[in-house]
């Protein structure tokens, strides 16, 4: 048994704003990800490499909030914030406001892979990236005229979702269970639109947007990063699975729709479990998602 | 309080558990209170502490500890008796946070703090900032004045310029000890070969106050000799910082990576909650069980919502102190001994 599942953000995409060619470039951008994805892991690869594979074409897709085409700080530059976790150790990587790297995701696996730290952030991230021998790009790759646009909409007080053609505000992210029984767990993002430089979300927080645990579930959340932080979110479903003996469904419904509805937060979580079930849900009025396993299920859906 | 009256005292508090005793059922009375602080794990093998030393680690222990508890006492919140008590370890330079807190490979020292109240809950937190004199106020200032939970380096400090906050320079933070620590761990890494950075030293507090609020606060300049813009378990909410009226309240010391992994903080809470275990016996699992066998070391002070407080750690010791309204008064380094 092999599963993947993928997110390319929750809400801010009305349903009426979605042109049927801009849905179906956003299916496209789904389905390269999700298939290349699961390519892997039908090749008997890792759960690892798949959602980092996943992430990374997400990432180089400029119509979602990560790598290039991300969301744009109130200075008009993109930071990126990305997280990969294996839980087959429960080793984990990530970066924060990271302003020079290509794809963030492969940067977090070089932080669990080649250094001591978990998390690396800023200026001492982009450096031990080249200590890593890999290239940095100009701030300019990851701008796209969409995000410019948006971030001047925001900035003169207009709403997102005037915007046409309407942009994913999302973060991206990717979950796996491998052949071997492993779990895996990657996000990435650009963050708020408009945000102040140097804020940090959910995504790059091993516990709040991201998390796996062999034997027990990987889990990718994308949405209003601050409530997911408090509710340490990710671990809470993986707790709630373990300690409480819940059905993964139930855990991801509980967090999203008891705690964090409570706390004012919406968004949306992709989980999968030991058994290779998949659990994609969501808060907000819609989540780019997909899903496939070895059982044949194939499924991409918006709303 | 002159020094030599608060050594007599302390010479009778020291207590010779690594934990604090439960308190006996309370009697009717005023709700309790309760506050426990940590100066890190990076404690010296006892051969190698001198009686001096001890003496200046015990006293600047009991300053935090004694200030905060008057907060509580007064009927202050939690919350300010968790600032105050971080806020005078930060200024403390023999504890690894603020002035005194070690260095990072480019010989500066990059601060993180983590505040989380457990109304609500809210949290706030700050990494890698270098310019602000006490982190945990600003930390503070994230979760009171920004819609965010963590700001990080410039953009932390731009928003603490905005606040009205200070800046110090560089040099504030850096002390004869702390650099020629990280001469000394640098002429190590020439000689093997490989970075090591070291240093498990941190400070934190967490308490309970009157109104039944927990908070927890923790600030620290992580490893001697770490990588620019390398962030521990500190400001990570749920890793080494976390609080929620309904739980526990948790500030933690040490390895900060195995504390990140295993969302450590949290992990007690959820313990608590979902396997109904007792605030020791969810401390015991996540340091002597889950911690210990990840190769990890560190330690973790914890209260719960009753002012039960455990402070615990499976390093040869921790710099901690507790102190409560049915008068519990204990400053401790070792686990047998003061």
């Amino acid at each position: 048994m092999h599963a993947i599942a993928i997110h390319g953000g929750a809400g801010a995409v009305p349903r009426a704003a979605l042109s049927a060619e801009r849905e179906a470039r956003y299916r496209a951008g789904l389905a390269a990800a999700l298939d290349s994805g699961y390519a892997v892991l039908e090749k008997g690869g890792t759960s690892l490499d798949a959602v980092t594979c996943a992430v990374r074409i997400l990432e180089d897709d400029p119509l979602f909030n990560a790598g290039h085409g991300a969301a744009l700080t109130r200075d008009g530059a993109a930071e990126l914030d990305a997280a990969i976790m294996d839980g087959k150790q429960l080793r984990a990587g990530a970066v924060a406001s990271v302003r020079h790297v290509r794809n963030p995701v492969e940067l977090a696996r070089h932080v669990m892979e080649k250094s001591r730290h978990v998390l690396l952030v800023g200026a001492g991230a982009e450096e031990f990236a080249l200590e890593e021998g890999l290239s940095l790009v100009p701030n300019l790759y990851f701008r796209t005229a969409e995000r410019l646009e948006q971030l001047l909409f925001e900035q003169r007080g207009e709403h997102v979702s005037d915007i046409v053609p309407p942009v994913s505000q999302g973060t991206v992210g990717a979950v796996a269970r491998d052949a071997a029984g492993s779990l895996a767990a990657a996000t990435s993002t650009g963050g708020m639109t408009n945000k102040r430089p140097g804020r940090v979300g959910d995504s790059p927080i091993i516990g709040a947007g991201t998390y796996a645990k062999n034997g027990v579930c990987a889990v990718s959340a994308t949405g209003h990063g601050e409530y997911f932080i408090r509710a340490v979110a990710a671990h809470h479903v993986c707790a709630a699975v373990e300690y409480r003996g819940m059905a993964l469904e139930e855990a991801v419904r509980d967090v999203l729709h008891e705690i964090l509805r409570k706390l004012g937060g919406d968004g949306g979580l992709i989980a999968v479990d030991h058994a290779g079930r998949i659990v994609m849900d969501f808060s907000t009025e819609g989540m780019f998602r997909g899903a496939r396993d070895s059982n044949g299920r194939r499924d991409i859906a918006i709303y | 309080m002159s020094r030599p009256n608060l050594l007599a005292i302390l010479s009778l508090a020291l207590l010779s558990s690594a934990q604090a005793a439960a308190p006996p059922p309370a009697p009717p009375g005023p709700p309790p209170i309760a506050i426990a602080i940590h100066g890190g794990v990076g404690v010296t093998e006892a051969s190698k502490m001198t009686a001096e030393k001890a003496a200046s680690y015990q006293a600047g222990l009991a300053a935090a500890l004694d200030a905060a508890y008057a907060i509580l006492e007064r009927g202050g919140s939690s919350l300010d008796a968790v600032t105050a008590a971080v806020r005078m370890m930060e200024d403390d330079p023999q504890f690894n946070a603020g002035r005194g807190a070690v260095l990072n490979q480019d010989g500066d020292a990059e601060l993180d703090a983590a505040i989380m109240d457990g109304r609500g809950p809210r949290a706030g937190a700050v990494a890698g900032v270098r310019h602000v004199k006490n982190p945990v106020e600003l930390a503070r200032l994230v979760m009171e004045r920004s819609p965010h939970v963590l700001l990080i380096g410039d953009g932390a400090e731009e928003f603490a310029l905005e606040q009205g906050v200070v800046l110090v320079p560089r040099g504030y933070f850096r002390t004869h000890q702390r650099i020629s620590e990280l001469a000394e761990a640098q002429q190590a890494e020439v000689n093997r070969g490989t970075a090591l950075g070291s240093g498990t030293g941190t400070v934190g507090a967490v308490a309970l106050d009157r109104a039944g609020n927990l908070a927890a606060a923790t600030s620290t300049g992580g490893l001697t000799n770490k990588h620019r813009g390398r962030v521990g378990d500190t400001p990570i909410i749920g890793a080494g910082t976390y609080a929620r009226n309904d739980g526990c309240a948790v500030s933690g010391t040490g390895h900060g990576e195995y504390f990140i992994r295993q969302v450590l903080a949290y992990d007690i809470c959820a313990l608590m909650a979902y396997k109904k275990l007792t605030l020791s016996q969810a401390v015991t699992e996540v340091i002597h069980g889950k911690l210990t066998a990840a190769g990890g070391e560190g330690g973790v002070i914890a209260i719960d919502p009753s002012g039960n407080i455990v402070m615990d750690f499976n390093s040869i010791g921790m710099f901690r102190g507790a102190r409560d309204g049915h008068g519990l008064r204990q400053i401790a380094m070792y686990r047998d001994t003061n």
